[in-house]
């Protein structure tokens, strides 16, 4: 079975082609067109069915990842959109939370709303939190509201009301009389978009949605029809925020899913690179020029949070726009090759304040003048001047060592390897940081991980952190520079569907359990009929509980099997388990709630079949100086493409050169190349 | 100069983000276990560790109110209860003394001992904000009617909660005993516990690592090039005393206002004072701001104001004094009561600002509006269980010498609101309305933030209203020509007999009744003539506010 997929980012479009009779995989990579990306994706598409042989028309599966819904918002590009709410509550959405993402910071200021306050409707109505009707909805105030919205020129309409997402009847008649008034508008529905209390949240994620709606419409709409016109006959199928895939209806009617295609899809590679070299639980590291990426794997699946934030300022929890729908476990931080070192009280630090990529590094040559973690590792001999992104770009090491000696070196009087040194063990460090949340506070076991590392700058640092935090193997994917893409093929047709009931776990709870499920089951289905792939559907359930009274809850995998009177106790024995992982703490006779409810309907895929990277066959192999402090600092390094490395392996210190990443190996660490074409490093058991 | 050859930089630097991640990640856990509304919605707790001698090195970002206070907290438990060659390994202190603390028992402090083998390294510490700590009300907060801390709850000096690893189950008994909910209580302080003994670990590793000869060296370099960078912050700042006065509304009903006088004295060395004693006496209701508090808040708004937002420790607090007269306001004597102290926390750091703002005036803001804390609280007739709605109402920054001021953000403190659908859920009432009031942020140039609106129904048969705001007779003030804001007020069933309602007061309520709570807008900054037409025009498009106000305050017509 042939498939394909593509992930289109602001710079580029990766393209991946799997065969799975042969397992063989061909990649390009190709610059993005962003003003019809229809046209790198064709492009990108043609050049490996060329090199495959094959046609449009053998391909059984086309898969995409994007980030158009997300830059819509970060860029605050997205359509003209009103807010239609309770009355009394217009001040929901520009409230907010209200607590400031830095205590030390008292100047601050808000992220600017989706929508102003200008646009913020109101209609007479209100339910009670059970979902009873205390005030009905007043229809002149519905009429009043819509003209106000379409007299303004709004193209899209969010409607969020009190309690919606106990009864969405009110909003239902509000969206119904819009319907009658103006056909073409969209409208989106906070009981259908994310039907759980806690209002701001709810209805901000709506916004988002409705804001974006018509912005990923168009895009998804034009690029179906240049794939089909080409000759494509299966229907391409988007990736969303939870790492399962939809069909391009769905993601046209609920874009808010999609906001983390790209990341979701990177995880996924993870988790399919971890099958490949029999590790279950993966750590996934993924360091660019600016941030640095860290997600999880458990048992085989990509970790899920129930929620996000798009667009965060400075990467700090609780700057960005809170969206309620699951995604794949991410922690960013403002960590990547680009982040630049400065000196504070005689001590260095590094980032959270990045070159970029203009004007980048100083190495770049592109006017860079603070030195940043590219340079530093320049300057230790991790990365080849000549040999930066396969040596289309040559590096100025000399700029560099210049730059650290004047910012770093000579005010601490460190000499050039010294000073780079110490840049990249703070940086190395802030990323132990971050992992040590990732891992040891969310109760997972670094022991039993492996590290999978991507990005251009991942592989980089992966082996220091593996020893930090204990992980005793890192694994250097192949085709690394492609990861989303090839995470992609990994995907399924998965959709989450939840709803907020409060209730504990007690025998009195059960029917109202088994009611909530089938009602969950009702929608599933009614969404999976909008999944154009058929095949047999697989039901998991998971939730978000708490023991009574707390105010954080943890995601728990439920049973399967009848809701009767033993569920309850089945599911508390799985949240203690779970709780415990998390929290190494334990309470049997505590009672316990759930607060979310959630029902997974996947759609498993054929078997992927072998996996065959096609090596490059780049087989240089060298030496050079590279800094190693174990070895005393400047030791004559072997450096190496991945194709030379063969199966026996090599022991560090050395260095592993792919044309998108450079990999250290670490003296006395074993790298060896599997059968797929993943490189594989054991971290020296006494140095972890 | 030659102790700092001794370590290089690069080490220097490795074990500076060592302590500083340990004290942060001791917070994280901390978060993710406790059962207490503060600790996990609010971050109402903090974190630190300390050298053997008790020295402050580094601390998590968590709330200020805490980690001003303990530097002093451990000193004080050093020196006058455990002399540290009294300590050994597995051992914890726990205490709750509103003096020797942070100023209100249900901050509860767990200091841990640190040891290598038998030499003992430092200490871990946490604070957290309890559910409850027993006393007249439940949260034990209770402001009207308490006339001496006897009144608020159990009070624990410090006492050896673990010995050998684990907790004195006598104590427990104890503590347990005298609170409403001894279950979160329990839980929550094992949680204290278990975040400090996993610190302890990374601590040891850290000292093992290095030698704990290089670490304890390092310490010193730390703290005295904190101490220097504060300094150099501090003489940044024009020398001379700056000296501005305002009001707290009142204690309760029939009471005088309380006066809140500051005097910031910068000698443009490098060093500041900042003394309370103009203030008024200590007050026979629980809002008194013992030492360690107003410490705590009066250091946040110097750093704030310097710009000099370096990790706290106990080297760039050298340079820094905070003073109160004994038997005042802002330095009670014990048994002052002070439950609801958080009260005052936005007014220290407005005062200070107010002083301040004749130095810095690119760095002042105007006047917060105040916040607004009330409880309501029964029997709910649906289950026959107690019922407490526990609520804070935020509203807006003041204008800046740059900008409007924010809308709807949690001043000083830093808490989360509570939704209105959670509010619902769990207590018999409803919320009618929650909404900017328009015009009342404060006139300016840069506008201040607008009031807040709030009106909750009850739905119970009856139900006890505690109100604790202010601002209803004093506005807060505009600077630099900017106007104050409007004033707050509360008020019963607004639209049919409608009666106003002090700041501070306990009333019953009934089915029915409606409690419109109306937080007063934030000052303005630079004179109204000076605003841009556009912003004008933009404030009425989005009904900050009208036309009429926008005419009478600013002169503006509206281009045709």
């Amino acid at each position: 079975m042939i498939r394909i997929s593509f992930d289109i980012g602001g710079t580029f479009t990766d393209c991946v082609l799997h065969d799975g009779a042969g397992g063989r995989v061909l990649a390009h990579k190709l610059p993005s067109t962003p003003a019809d990306p229809a046209q790198a994706v064709l492009t990108g598409l043609d050049a490996l069915l060329g090199q495959a042989g094959l046609a449009p028309a053998n391909v059984a599966a086309v898969l995409h990842a994007t980030t158009v819904a997300t830059n819509a918002v970060i860029e605050r590009k997205g359509a003209p959109t009103a807010l239609i709410t309770t009355a009394g509550f217009r001040d929901v959405l520009i409230i907010g939370r209200q607590k400031r993402y830095e205590t030390y910071d008292l100047y601050l200021d808000k992220p600017e709303p989706l929508v102003q306050r200008r646009h913020i409707l109101e209609v007479a109505e209100r339910l009670a939190a059970d979902g009873t009707v205390v005030e009905s909805l007043d229809p002149a105030s519905v009429d009043a509201a819509i003209e106000r919205a379409l007299a303004s020129g709004r193209q899209s309409v969010a409607i969020a009301l009190l309690h919606a997402y106990a009864n969405p009847t009110h909003e239902q008649m509000v969206a119904a009389r819009l319907a009658e008034r103006a056909p073409n508008v969209p409208v989106s529905l906070s009981s259908d978009i994310s039907p759980k209390f806690r209002e701001y949240e709810r209805t901000n994620t709506t916004v988002v949605n409705a804001y974006v709606r018509p912005v990923v419409d168009r895009y998804l709409g034009q690029l179906q029809d240049a794939l089909k016109q080409r000759g494509f006959q299966r229907e391409m199928m988007v990736m969303q925020s939870n790492g399962g895939l939809v069909s391009p209806a769905l993601a046209r009617r609920y874009p808010v899913r999609i906001l983390e295609s790209g990341p979701a899809a990177g995880v996924l590679m993870a988790s399919l690179v971890g099958e490949a070299v029999g590790a279950r639980h993966v750590i996934t590291f993924d360091m660019g020029g600016t941030t640095a990426k860290l997600g999880a794997v458990d048992d085989g699946q990509p970790a899920i949070a129930p929620a996000f934030e798009v667009d965060p300022v400075r990467y700090r929890k609780g700057s960005g726009l809170p969206v309620s729908v699951p995604a794949v476990e991410l922690l960013e931080i403002g960590a990547g090759g680009g982040s630049i070192a400065s000196l504070d009280m005689g001590m260095i630090g590094v980032g959270p304040q990045s070159a970029g990529a203009e004007p980048g590094p100083i190495c770049y040559g592109k006017g860079g003048r603070q030195p940043t973690v590219t340079d530093a590792n320049l300057v230790l001999g991790y990365i080849d001047p000549g040999y930066f992104n396969g040596g289309t770009m040559p590096l100025d090491a000399a700029a560099a060592a210049a730059g650290i000696r004047q910012h770093i070196g000579q005010p601490l009087g460190l000499s050039d390897g010294e000073a780079a040194w110490g840049i990249h063990l703070v940086a190395t460090g802030n990323m132990e940081h971050a992992m040590r949340l990732v891992s040891v506070e969310r109760g997972r076991d670094p022991r039993r991980y492996a590290l999978v590392a991507f990005g251009g700058a991942g592989p980089l640092h992966a082996a220091r952190l593996a020893r930090a935090i204990g992980i005793p193997r890192v694994v250097v994917p192949a085709a690394a520079g492609v990861g989303s893409a090839v995470g992609l093929l990994q995907a399924e047709p998965r959709i989450d569907v939840s709803a907020t009931r409060l209730m504990r776990l007690e025998a009195a709870s059960v029917p109202a359990m088994a009611e909530l499920y089938s009602e969950l089951e009702r929608r599933a289905r009614a969404e999976l009929a909008l999944l154009s792939d058929a095949g047999g559907v697989r039901w998991s359930r998971y939730g978000y509980l708490r023991y009574a009274g707390q105010g954080f809850e943890v995601h728990v995998d439920l049973p399967d099997g009848a809701i009767d009177e033993s569920y309850p106790a089945r599911a508390a024995a799985a949240f203690h388990d779970a709780y415990q992982r998390k929290h190494r703490y334990r309470d049997e006779a505590g009672a316990v709630e759930a607060v979310d409810w959630a029902l997974v309907a996947s759609l498993p895929r054929p078997p992927t079949g072998e996996w065959r990277f096609a090596a490059s066959a780049d087989q240089r192999q060298g030496r050079r100086n590279a800094w190693f402090p174990e070895a005393g600092g400047f030791v004559e390094t072997a450096v190496m493409a991945r194709a030379s490395i063969g199966s026996q392996g090599i022991v560090g210190p050395a260095i592993v050169e792919d044309p998108d990443c450079t990999t250290v190996v670490l003296p006395g660490d074993l790298a060896r190349i599997d059968a797929s074409g993943h490189l594989l490093i054991d971290i020296a058991r006494d140095r972890t | 100069m030659k102790r700092q050859d001794e370590i290089d930089p690069i080490t220097l630097t490795v074990i500076w983000k060592g302590l500083l991640s340990i004290a942060e990640e001791l917070g994280l856990t901390l978060r993710h276990t406790a059962f207490s509304e503060g600790v996990r919605e609010g971050d109402d707790f903090s974190t630190a560790v300390f050298d053997a001698k008790g020295r402050m090195i580094a601390q998590g970002p968590f709330s200020p109110g805490h980690l001003g206070s303990f530097p002093y907290v451990v000193q004080a438990v050093l020196r006058d209860y455990f002399p540290p060659d009294r300590l050994r390994p597995g051992d914890g202190i726990l205490l709750n003394d509103s003096a020797l603390g942070s100023g209100h028992f249900p901050d509860t402090f767990q200091i841990m001992p640190v040891f290598m083998g038998e030499r003992l390294i430092g200490f871990v510490c946490n604070s957290a904000h309890q559910v409850d700590m027993g006393g007249a009300a439940p949260g034990s907060q209770k402001v009207h009617g308490v006339t001496e801390a006897f009144q608020e709850g159990l009070r624990i000096l410090p006492v050896r909660f673990i010995r050998g690893g684990e907790p004195d189950e006598d104590i427990l008994r104890l503590v347990t005993g005298n609170v409403r909910m001894p279950d979160k209580v329990r839980g929550d302080l094992m949680a204290q516990h278990a975040a400090n003994r996993s610190a302890a670990v990374r601590l040891e590793a850290l000292f093992r690592e290095q030698g704990p000869e290089r670490v304890e060296a390092a310490y010193e370099i730390l703290l005295d090039r904190s101490e220097a960078s504060m300094r150099q912050a501090l003489a940044k700042v024009p020398a001379g005393t700056y000296s501005f006065e305002d009001h707290v509304d009142d204690y309760g009903p029939e009471t005088p206002p309380i006066r809140i006088a500051v005097d910031v004295t910068f000698d443009g060395k490098g060093e500041v004072t900042v003394d309370f004693s103009r203030s008024s006496d200590q007050v026979p209701a629980a809002i008194n701001s013992y030492l360690n508090y107003t410490r705590a808040y009066a250091i946040f708004a110097i750093k704030v104001f310097c710009d000099a937002l370096w990790p706290q420790n106990a080297g760039n607090m050298r340079p820094i004094r905070i003073v109160a007269r004994e038997g005042s306001f802002f330095n009670p004597r014990f048994p002052a009561p002070s439950g609801g102290r958080a009260a005052l926390q936005v007014r220290i750091f407005d005062t200070i600002n107010g002083a301040i703002a004749q130095a810095l005036p690119e760095r002042a803001m105007g006047a917060f509006s105040h916040w607004s804390n009330p409880n309501i609280g029964g029997i709910d007739d649906r289950t026959g269980r107690p019922f407490v709605l526990y609520d804070v109402g935020l509203a807006g920054y003041g204008g800046r010498h740059d900008r409007d001021g924010v809308e709807g953000l949690s001043p000083v403190m830093n808490c989360s609101n509570i939704p209105v659908e959670v509010h619902e859920t769990l207590n018999p009432v409803r919320v009618r309305r929650l909404e900017f009031i328009a015009n009342s942020g404060g006139a300016g140039r840069h506008r201040g933030g607008c009031g807040l609106r709030k009106d909750i129904e009850l739905l119970n048969s009856t139900a006890t209203l505690s109100l604790l705001g202010d601002r209803h007779k004093f506005q807060p003030y505009g600077l630099a020509g900017g106007e104050p804001g409007a004033l707050a007020e509360t008020i019963l069933n607004p639209g049919r007999n409608a009666r106003t309602l002090p700041s501070k007061a306990l009333l019953q309520i009934e089915k029915g009744d409606v409690v419109s709570f109306r937080l007063s807008g934030a000052g303005g900054y630079g004179p109204p003539g000076e605003r841009d037409p556009q912003a004008i025009a933009e404030d009425i498009a989005d009904g900050y506010v009208t036309p009429e106000h926008a005419a009478a305050k600013y002169r503006f017509a509206p281009a045709e």
